[in-house]
């Protein structure tokens, strides 16, 4: 079994356990019949769908030959998604002005070109940027400090 | 003459002063954005949502509708100037448009796009008002039955012009229609895929999603990439066109009009396929000498009429049928839900004044872009040169905000860094976010309308073939997939693709 595809093969994977996990929670849900469909019904009729077309995919994958899957940058995504992690955290905990120095701070990090000074100063910007227009102009319920 | 009645009734409503100030705060935040480059339309028009939650329903739609056309108008700024197409409906004026910038031309190029729009937008406009209301007379008669072979056949027909693989966009539409059925369903009670989280019981927010796949993920993909951007550097000069251009592109502007308001209508339609066949039509029919590819303005004014014309006459699928045509439409009907309020044809003789006002500020709207751009339009190019290691965090902090302020939940913002890791992967794997985002909207929709249509039928799953309406949208459906699949005319859709 040789993949030809990369990126569809693992596509169809990805797709074939998503629909079986979905079928498999689901059929904890009462099924009902057809005149009276339950809630677990429509998800495991989509779930085994996209399962089979998942399959179908990878599949093809082994014979039709296709493009390799583009290189993983670990930095952008790692340093991305644990910046608004911090943020959802300080917001909870410190409000929203400590949440965006943090999420920018952090985030700025997600490029490999990083200008400490300029970062600094987009911070302070959009601290200033998002009070004036989202507290204050918009009336957000928005937490500025720690409770 | 009661259209004429309609429209003047709207325009009452969008020519208070309020909404004349919506519109406009729309327009330019929407050009703003849009000319960033790196964000396209949806994400300009997700990250700009919270800007609306304080505004009634009537003003959130026409600030919303004005982020959404003040978008594309800036994504047509960036095609033109720096080739880069904001989003993939002004992929063809990067063609001609650039060429014509490369050659001293930027500022007709520019003009005519804003003058094309501004024609197309006029009547597209009085399209959507005569339309508009007959489309939702036959769909207030609709069954379940009839609207759920509706949703297939929208949802097919949306795939259909995707990007890329149609099994993949298929199954990209199953795993959104999944995601939409988290949380309770509204008819059992029964709490679904929630893993015991309290906070998914309402279900994966939206907006949530949107910024994971057209925010987060994209802004992760582009810094990987670190593409070399162009810089725009020569003078832009007289963005007045001459009258030579203006007669030349005259046609061109009636045809892209014309293809693009009924192309817009189509489920699945909209911006994307008007702009490529108008650029096709022009190709073919436009007046030689044809110098297409070097810089022929009439492959600016074909495409960027009918772009405009129907990513305005899209908005009928979604106010008529609350069916959204692509993932901005899937916004729109996102905002009006979180506006309490939900979409489908009773919105016109309910709501009418949301209805015509929207309708109505589209012209005010398109007036606002003409004079905003054509003048302005230097102040706006500064904003290209915006370095993308300083936008990128903004994007951030807009993304995170917007989350958290749709219901005040900490929790939704946690989610989109789980659902971001999910788009970075699907986006790597070639996967399309748009038909997912339409599954998503659509998914809640589709199992209630199976449910009540089998409820009417008592269990008989012939109902859906024997009501005429509803197999013409399941046939129309199958047509499609099997023409779609011929070889001879896939060869063709990926060569359209690839132009």
């Amino acid at each position: 079994m040789h993949i030809r595809s990369p990126r569809d093969f693992w596509a169809g994977l990805v797709f074939v356990a998503f629909g079986a996990g979905f079928v498999a929670l689901a059929l904890q849900y009462r099924l009902g019949d057809l005149h009276r469909i339950g809630p677990g019904m429509f998800p495991v009729l989509v779930g085994t769908l996209l399962s089979g077309l998942g399959l179908i995919v990878a599949a093809r994958a082994l014979a039709l030959e296709g493009p390799a899957i583009e290189r993983v940058h670990v930095r952008p995504l790692v340093v991305s998604l644990a910046a608004i992690v911090l943020f959802a955290l300080a917001l909870q905990w410190l409000g929203l002005v400590a949440a965006i120095a943090v999420l920018v701070l952090v985030g700025a990090y997600a490029s490999p070109e990083v200008r400490p000074l300029q970062v600094v100063a987009l911070a302070v910007f959009l601290i200033v940027f998002a009070v004036a227009v989202f507290v204050w102009l918009l009336g957000l319920p928005l937490p500025l400090w720690p409770a | 003459m009661e259209t004429l009645g309609n429209l003047v009734f709207g325009l009452g409503v969008a020519l208070s002063w309020q909404n004349i100030l919506y519109c406009l705060i729309g327009c330019i935040l929407g050009t703003v954005v849009g000319v960033l480059p790196g964000i396209g339309p949806v994400a300009t028009v997700a990250m700009l949502l919270p800007f609306t939650f304080q505004l009634g329903p009537a003003p959130a739609l026409i600030m919303l509708a004005g982020i959404y056309y003040g978008a594309q108008y800036g994504g047509s700024t960036t095609a033109i100037l720096i080739n880069i197409p904001g989003e993939t409906s002004s992929v063809v004026t990067t063609i001609d448009g650039h060429q014509m910038a490369r050659r001293g031309r930027a500022g007709p190029a520019l003009g005519i796009a804003a003058i094309g729009s501004f024609a197309a937008g006029c009547i597209a406009t009085l399209v959507i008002a005569y339309f508009a209301p007959l489309l939702a007379e036959v769909a207030l008669k609709f069954s379940p039955a009839e609207y759920f072979s509706l949703m297939v056949f929208g949802l097919i027909a949306a795939v259909v012009l995707a990007r890329g693989s149609l099994i993949k966009a298929i199954a990209m539409v199953c795993l959104g229609i999944l995601l939409g059925l988290v949380g309770t369903d509204v008819n059992s009670g029964a709490v679904r895929f929630a893993f015991g989280q309290p906070e998914l019981g309402d279900g994966i927010g939206f907006v949530a999603i949107a910024m994971a796949f057209f925010g987060i993920a994209d802004v992760v993909i582009n810094l990987e990439r670190r593409d070399e951007q162009e810089v725009f550097t020569s003078r832009i000069g007289s963005v007045l066109p001459t009258w030579e251009d203006l007669r030349q592109s005259f046609w061109s502007i009636m045809r892209g009009t014309a293809l693009g308001s009924v192309l817009g209508i189509l489920p699945g339609g909209g911006a994307l396929l008007a702009s490529f066949a108008a650029y096709m039509v022009e190709k073919k029919v436009a007046k030689p000498p044809r110098t297409f590819g070097e810089g022929d303005i009439r492959g600016v004014a074909g495409p960027e009429s009918a772009n405009n014309a129907g990513a305005q006459t899209s908005f009928i699928p979604m106010l008529t049928l609350g069916i959204p045509s692509n993932p901005t439409m899937a916004l729109m009907i996102g905002a009006l839900t979180i506006q309490g309020i939900a979409p489908g044809p009773q919105v016109m003789t309910e709501r009418p004044e949301l209805f015509w006002g929207l309708i109505a500020s589209m012209w005010v709207g398109n007036l606002m872009l003409l004079v905003l751009n054509l003048p302005m339009v230097g102040l706006w190019i500064k904003l290209l040169a915006v370095p993308y290691r300083l936008l990128f965090p903004a994007i951030f902090v807009f993304c995170c905000i917007g989350a958290y302020t749709v219901d005040g939940k900490i929790f939704d913002v946690y989610a989109i860094a789980v659902l971001s890791a999910l788009a970075y992967l699907l986006l790597k794997l070639d996967c399309e976010p748009a038909p997912l985002i339409l599954g998503f909207i659509l998914g809640p929709l589709m199992e209630e309308n199976l449910r009540r249509a089998l409820m009417i039928a008592f269990g008989d799953v012939t109902v859906f073939v024997t009501r005429p309406l509803s197999a013409a949208f399941l046939i129309a459906s199958v047509a499609l997939l099997v023409v779609i699949a011929l070889p001879s005319l896939r060869a063709k859709r990926e060569e359209a693709m690839q132009e």
